[in-house]
């Protein structure tokens, strides 16, 4: 179902306060809704919230037969379906537009730029590897659910453990959590995506991490996927908007504090999951 | 297990502690979660909306169900268990009081466990999970309120069948069989037991043996720890979220006694053994 168009005054209100840099939210035009993590009893279960936005991710691993043509590498599967939960303007089996960007954003940033090492991810050549699942539930959606979702895969990624695995000749060992502590997976970088909103008047300058009113009057969007590294790993450009080159870079260096920013913040939070967690590990 | 108590210190009509929170999830009618211990669901409502026009029905709302698992998308089981909760809630809610619309029910699992050990559990807590998002929507006519409840079945030699609520993960290599109860209460409506029906059941052994005795007893017995939850959740519809919900260990413990007592007045007390409360 086609969602309704936000009305005219709605519209004309938004503008005009956004040609005095003033956003609906208080927040400034380069501003960042403060994610915040909720982490559920197993390990891989991440909530991640930014604002009303809200994010589910889950990862689970099982050991599979790898495809014949790349025999040394693990894989990584991501299921991102958008269920009506976010909003009855979602539908099941009938993929928005927004839902294939973000399904294609998402395998660009987690899946392509190489975030969790393969290779690590073999067990015996050939045979056995990790079949990594990460599935994004989309509970809420009140604007940039993309940004979102990218933040709530990468640090599900980062809180999963999987079980220890000792290969003994042709055998496999799957330690219990109880008898050996459960690894990490090899995170090789940690990339963030963060996105811009352009208005049709060219006077009102790009604001970070639209809301959901702003999404939909938004003359155009742009998504940068960096690490804290500055290593840029996507640029996206949606919508018809003319863009200058200095812009853009202007753009991608205000995306590189806010990834620097981001990465402490979710290294803090990761650790202080972990520190409660402790206790019951053993 | 000789004794009344179970592995994790509980009797056997108490159930683990009980989550509920409403999210206020920002695009749908109502939301709420709710978990018995760590096996919880996320449940949304939007409705009554606008229909397609497939499903469009002249005489009543159209009730939809999506279940949404953990992890992967939804497949056949997924589907089953959707199913299942539908017909489990649809007879407390008059949907042909908005003709030609849509009531869509999203329930999302927020457990792994699901797929395994704690089925059961998980059934019932969606279903709670669901009666919760349509009390805090409020906007689809109710006829009574769905209460679920877990109830696991061992059996020791030639001994009665031992029965109880909401197995644990320690008890769950023990059971065999069991299910989920759902109980529609409605106040004052005299149905079936005065105010309260079962509405669905998948009571079921896998040691061989069953009897109907056998179910009456774990009817019985969910209908008590139903009623437990029930009174939770009229508590807290009160409030509705505005204060955090507690699980109050003492008040629940005296809300199932207060039931069991209320039944063996009718019964004339036989089993005293019951009684036993720490």
């Amino acid at each position: 179902m086609r969602p309704p168009s936000p009305s005219i005054p709605e519209k004309e209100f938004l503008f005009a306060s956004l040609k005095q840099s003033l956003r609906l939210d208080g927040r400034s035009a380069l501003e960042l809704r403060t994610p915040t993590f909720t982490y559920g009893p197993e390990l891989g279960w991440v909530e991640c919230s930014l604002g009303k936005t809200r994010v589910l991710a889950h990862v689970d691993g099982k050991m599979v037969k790898p495809p014949p043509e790349r025999p040394f590498e693990g894989m990584i599967t991501i299921h991102s379906e958008i269920s009506p939960m976010a909003s009855s303007d979602y539908e099941i089996g009938r993929p928005s537009d927004e839902e294939v960007t973000i399904t294609r954003m998402l395998d660009k940033v987690l899946k392509r730029s190489d975030a969790v090492d393969k290779e690590s991810l073999c067990i015996q050549a050939g045979q056995r590897v990790w079949h990594i699942r990460l599935t994004l539930h989309f509970l809420s959606d009140a604007g940039n659910m993309l940004d979102c979702a990218c933040l709530a895969g990468i640090v599900a990624l980062k809180h999963f453990r999987r079980p220890d695995i000792e290969v003994i000749g042709d055998e496999v060992i799957v330690h219990a959590p109880t008898e050996r502590a459960p690894v990490p997976l090899a995170i090789q970088h940690t990339p963030f995506c963060l996105t811009f909103a352009f208005f049709p008047d060219s006077e009102t300058s790009p604001i970070l991490d639209p809301n959901q009113l702003e999404q939909r009057l938004s003359a155009g969007l742009l998504s940068i996927a960096l690490n804290a590294q500055r290593e840029l790993c996507v640029l996206q450009k949606l919508g018809g908007v003319p863009l200058v080159n200095d812009e853009v870079l202007r753009l991608v260096d205000v995306a590189v504090t806010k990834a620097q920013e981001l990465n402490i913040l979710v290294d803090t939070s990761l650790r202080e999951d972990w520190a409660q967690r402790k206790v019951e590990v053993r | 297990m000789a004794s009344n108590t179970r592995h994790d210190g509980r009797q056997d009509h108490e159930f683990r502690t009980l989550n509920i929170s409403y999210d206020g999830l920002a695009r749908v009618d109502g939301s709420a979660r709710f978990g018995f211990g760590d096996t919880s669901a996320l449940a949304s409502i939007s409705g009554p909306i606008e229909v397609r026009l497939v499903a469009e029905q002249a005489s009543q709302a159209t009730f939809e169900v999506l279940l949404r698992p953990l992890s992967n998308v939804p497949a056949t089981e997924a589907k089953a268990l959707g199913a299942t909760i539908r017909s489990a809630l649809a007879p407390s809610l008059i949907l042909t009081k908005n003709p030609r619309t849509l009531v869509q029910l999203v329930v999302q699992s927020l457990s792994s466990k699901g797929d395994g050990t704690q089925r059961e559990a998980l059934t019932a807590a969606m279903i709670n999970a669901s009666t919760l998002a349509l009390l805090n929507a409020g906007s689809v006519p109710m006829r009574g309120v769905v209460c679920a409840i877990p109830v696991g079945r061992c059996t020791a030699g030639d001994r009665e069948t031992r029965l109880f609520v909401d197995p644990g993960e320690t008890e769950i290599s023990e059971i065999q069989g069991g299910g989920c109860f759902a109980f529609v209460f409605g106040d004052k409506l005299g149905w079936g037991d005065g105010d309260v029906e079962c509405v669905w059941t998948n009571w079921k052994s896998t040691s061989g043996t069953f009897d109907e005795n056998e179910l009456s007893r774990a009817r019985e017995l969910a209908l008590k720890a139903a009623r437990a939850v029930y009174a939770e959740i009229k508590r807290g519809v009160k409030t509705m979220g505005a204060v955090p919900f507690k699980f109050n260990e003492k008040r629940v413990k005296e809300d199932v006694k207060k039931g069991l007592e209320a039944e063996l007045k009718t019964e004339e007390g036989s089993n005293d053994e019951k009684m036993e409360i720490s």
